[in-house]
């Protein structure tokens, strides 16, 4: 019989030791207290932060559809890492406040890897908040205020989508030139229409045009008479819109109710997909800009159609738009970078995202994109696009007029960036 | 300036008439029933997703049964919304009604409650049936599209759903103050007791009666979803301004609720033309202009149903 060399002194020792070690990891600067132990096989969970109710819940499903797709191809070729990865989704409720409450829960109840997923910018602003406190990375999916990867950029944030001002770059000169300098702008009196608006201005008026008024429109209008009079009343050659979610649809119905939609021009800044799908090529009014669209001629593209019909047979949205291609091709990315990393460490993660180029034929655009790494806003292909006068089915909405290369588009919204150092972002990993 | 000023005085008595339409049916049942319909925007939903279903070959009904009903031209089918979406939300106002019985003399509370879990268990209900998707309820060409009037051009429609509204407002009134079944809900509104005392049967005058004011706000939603378009959460637009309205031209008064409608429209065209910022909050200010003033309302002290 062997004699036990474990005294109560050695144990005391011991525990004395191991209680050190834990509660200088756990009871640290709270910065490094969200590191737990990597190398896990636990899955990888991803917050998804999509609207189901509010202004953008039609989108916020639809990039939904876009994020899950991804995960699951993703799941189906056996995960990442070696890791299953699941999805966690939040409504959002395409409110800042819900965002902030979801972001704080996915982090410290759900203990998210990531969190993904945004449309109303407001929303997004919130959520990177929280996410930047705790250094969880956060990629904003579609919300496309220039201020998301400007003045409110943050360490942890990606923004995915092209922003106002790119897409109001890619339509103005061409606008003046066809239609003519006399300019109405209209737009959301939040966050990302005020900052579009103001982005559309500054090019206009870059471009030489006259603006002979400028219009903030109430989140939450249903009625848009009064402006549409007054816009006829002041005879413009172009009205520029920033009107986005449910307000857009309404305006729209009403400017084809009044028969305004051939004259004056309209340059929609961007439409999303699930705002006009169901309403045929009409619906498509003005000339608007866009980042992915259907039947553009690339490889790649009718393949992904065809994957997004066998895994959404029944949805009524039956091709996927630019929407649920920008929370597709964002989710593949981030889950790219955590299987070349070999880690779901953030401080590596941001690093490999930080300027990381993203070949076009992959992208299925035309021009290969970057990750800025002052911004962190995906630099990429912006087409401008109108109603499609002769669509070769129902879902050929749109025809595409140009693509602009991401240099020829670039915001100078990104100069406002100022990204918090390494140092300053806390260290976030959830094992 | 002032002829800048016309059209959009017009436009706002179009609105205010829309508006007063939207209100007629909340004012009913609070002037009999003494309640609180919070789930009168979900009602307005119903008759609009209830008419798209009747007038749209994607409006929800399954296409292959009813694809000869869908060949027939479209006036008859906008006809035929215009009866059936008002009598669906009519028929789920009274199984509603039916819920709202054991609330009453109890505190005015639980039939506030009970109304407000109402409208999130529709909305949630038309969400399954229709999804969260934006529709357009289509019309016949004959009333769509645009007329120029001047050097403007204006939206047939509008001006279709003010006549109509003002339409309604008119045969609403005549029925009211000109049919014995009028005389019976007026006298409801003024003493429930001594109607019950005379012989008639109140627990049926109430479930009609609500079932009346669901109708009207079905009526609503059929003719504003031209305009507004419909979704899930379009009952929230409709709820709130008649809410206000009722308010502000006092509590059961009809003249009162058409007026205030009127002047509710008119004030926020104008400031959406000319103080766009607070367009939407025009309605608020004015309704607490009036109140500071007058606190029973434009028309409060007229009793319930005073025509």
């Amino acid at each position: 019989m062997s004699k036990s060399t474990f005294t109560r002194r050695s144990f005391l020792q011991t525990s004395l030791l191991a209680g050190t070690a834990g509660g200088a990891t756990l009871f640290g600067p709270w910065k490094h207290t969200r590191v737990h132990a990597a190398a896990s096989d636990k899955p990888i969970r991803i917050g998804l932060t999509h609207d189901a109710s509010g202004q953008f819940a039609n989108s916020g499903q639809a990039e939904r559809r876009g994020t899950e797709m991804a995960i699951a191809e993703f799941n189906e070729a056996g995960g990442v890492l070696g890791r299953r990865i699941d999805a966690v989704w939040m409504d959002t409720e395409t409110n800042p406040q819900t965002g902030t409450r979801v972001a704080e829960r996915m982090i410290t109840r759900e203990n998210v890897h990531f969190l993904v997923g945004a449309i109303q910018s407001g929303a997004a602003n919130a959520i990177s908040q929280v996410a930047q406190k705790y250094g969880c990375i956060y990629f904003n999916t579609n919300s496309s205020s220039p201020t998301e990867a400007g003045k409110n950029c943050h360490r942890v944030k990606f923004v995915w989508d092209g922003n106002g001002e790119n897409f109001s770059k890619a339509a103005a000169r061409n606008a003046i030139q066809t239609f003519g300098k006399k300019w109405f702008l209209i737009y959301n009196d939040y966050v990302w229409g005020q900052n579009t608006n103001e982005a559309t201005k500054k090019v206009a008026l870059n471009y030489g045009a006259e603006v002979v008024d400028e219009v903030p429109i109430p989140v939450g209008t249903r009625d848009w008479s009064s402006v549409l009079l007054r816009i006829q009343q002041a005879n413009p050659d172009v009205v520029a819109a920033a009107v986005g979610g449910d307000d857009f649809k309404v305006m729209r119905q009403q400017v084809r109710d009044m028969k305004l939609d051939g004259k004056p021009a309209w340059i929609n800044n961007q439409q999303d997909w699930p705002d006009i799908y169901g309403l045929g090529a009409d619906a498509a009014f003005g000339v608007f800009g866009t980042t992915w669209y259907h039947y553009l001629d690339l490889p790649g593209v009718s393949d992904f159609v065809k994957r997004y019909q066998e895994r959404y047979p029944t949805t009524r949205i039956n091709v996927p738009g630019n929407v649920t291609y920008n929370g597709y091709v964002a989710m593949r990315e981030l889950l790219r970078v955590v299987a070349e990393v070999g880690s779901t460490d953030n401080i590596k993660i941001i690093k490999a995202l930080e300027g990381r180029v993203m070949k076009a034929a992959d992208r299925m655009q035309h021009h290969d994109a970057v990750i800025d790494a002052d911004s962190h806003h995906v630099q990429q292909t912006i087409y401008l696009a109108q109603g499609n006068p002769k669509p070769k089915d129902d879902t050929d909405y749109f025809q595409i007029l140009s693509s602009s290369d991401p240099d020829s588009i670039r915001a100078d919204a990104g100069k406002e960036c100022k990204l918090e150092t390494y140092a300053d972002t806390p260290n976030y990993d959830q094992g | 300036m002032l002829l800048n000023l016309i059209p959009h005085l017009i436009n706002g008595l179009a609105l205010g008439l829309l508006f007063a339409l939207l209100a007629l049916g909340f004012m009913l049942i609070i002037g009999v029933m003494e309640v609180i319909n919070l789930a009168h925007g979900s009602l307005f939903t119903i008759g609009a997703y209830v008419a798209l279903a009747v007038m749209a070959p994607d409006g929800g009904l399954p296409y292959a049964f009813m694809e000869p009903y869908y060949a027939l031209p479209a006036i008859p089918r906008y006809l035929i919304a215009l009866v059936v979406g008002p009598l669906v939300a009519g028929a789920v106002g009274m199984g509603l009604e039916l819920c709202l019985r054991r609330t009453y003399g109890s505190d005015p509370l639980y039939g506030l409650l009970l109304t407000f879990g109402a409208a999130l268990v529709l909305e949630e209900l038309i969400r399954e049936i229709w999804g969260s998707s934006e529709y357009y309820l289509p019309v016949p060409q004959q009333i769509s599209g645009g007329f120029i009037a001047g050097n403007l051009i204006y939206s047939t429609y509008r001006i279709y759903a003010a006549v109509f509204a003002a339409g309604m407002i008119g045969v609403l009134w005549l029925f009211l103050n000109k049919t014995p079944y009028g005389a019976v809900i007026k006298a409801g509104a003024h003493d429930s007791e001594m109607v019950r005392a005379l012989g008639y049967n109140l627990t049926r005058l109430r479930l009609l009666v609500f079932g009346f004011g669901a109708a009207l706000a079905g009526i609503a939603g059929v003719i504003m979803a031209p305009i507004w378009g419909i979704r899930p959460v379009v009952g929230v637009d409709a709820v709130i301004p008649a809410f206000v309205i009722i308010v502000l031209g006092g509590v059961g008064s009809f003249w009162g609720a058409v007026s205030a409608g009127i002047m509710v429209g008119l004030v926020v065209a104008l400031t959406a033309a000319f103080l766009t910022d607070w367009s939407l909050l025009s309605m608020y200010l004015l309704l607490l202009a009036v109140v500071t003033f007058r606190s029973r309302g434009l028309a409060g002290k007229s009793s319930v149903l005073e025509a």
